[in-house]
């Protein structure tokens, strides 16, 4: 397990970011790199509607916004497949993302962020707190040259 | 992110590079909307030294495609690849940016 908590501002999800993508290695995906693309990618995305909406009317009041957590998890789920589990908590306004299910239009400006978290993850969770809690999930089948080779 | 601007009669090609995102989105608005203001008519925006984006810089990438179109002008991407390209594709952004390889 591996766990990160840094300041709830856009500043500080690069080195959030830089841990995922660090996390993402261990999965030990065949396509590691589009298997990072996409987990990072959603990540940011997740990232961002913390701090842009979850966490806006604490900031807008003067007041810091509190921290996000970030816990992750890998898991072998059987012989060929691997996980990664990314739980991101946090403690401002329940944003949950059942309610937003709606595609970008064709010349999207806004609402693409849970499009992307939608479509590059496998599972999508969503707990309202305190804290919230969005758990992130994303698997990998592994090649049979990989599932072959000496431990 | 960094981003240069070149000007040539007509065409104007914009290079962004670095991160393209809800932090550094902002911090390019006002050059894309002094395009607008001096509406530039071909744009070209180099993305191949972009090394990552997310929705806040596409957003900000279809709202030049938007007013540069309002009137008449034309927005083409280039050099698009690894989590730029992505993103470029899972949103189908090559049906409103030409130049973009398809889906």
């Amino acid at each position: 397990m591996i766990t990160l908590s840094v300041p709830g501002s856009i500043e500080y999800r690069d080195i959030a970011v830089r841990v995922i993508g660090g996390a993402c290695k261990f999965v030990e995906a065949d396509d590691a790199e589009q298997f990072a693309t996409e987990v990072v990618s959603a990540f940011s995305e997740a990232f961002n509607n913390i701090v842009l909406h979850g966490y806006r009317d604490i900031r807008a009041s003067g007041t810091p916004p509190g921290n996000i957590e970030v816990v992750i998890h890998h898991r072998a789920v059987d012989d060929a497949t691997r996980e990664l589990t990314i739980a991101i908590k946090d403690h401002g306004r329940v944003f949950d993302p059942a309610q937003y299910v709606e595609p970008p239009d064709e010349m999207p400006e806004r609402g693409m962020g849970l499009f992307i978290i939608r479509s590059f993850m496998d599972e999508l969770r969503y707990q309202a707190g305190p804290p919230n809690v969005l758990t992130l999930v994303k698997r990998c089948r592994q090649g049979e040259r990989k599932k072959s080779a000496p431990p | 992110m960094g981003h240069t601007r070149t000007d040539s009669g007509d065409e104007t090609l914009l290079k962004i590079d670095g991160t393209l995102d809800a932090l550094t989105a902002p911090e390019l608005r006002p050059v894309l909307d002094q395009l607008v203001t001096e509406s530039r008519k071909s744009i070209t925006v180099d993305l191949s030294h972009l090394r990552l984006i997310d929705s806040s810089g596409v957003g900000a990438l279809v709202s030049l495609l938007k007013r540069v179109r309002g009137y008449g002008g034309e927005v083409r991407v280039a050099g698009v690849r690894d989590q730029p390209l992505a993103i470029f594709k899972l949103l189908q952004l090559h049906r409103v940016f030409p130049g973009l390889p398809g889906a």
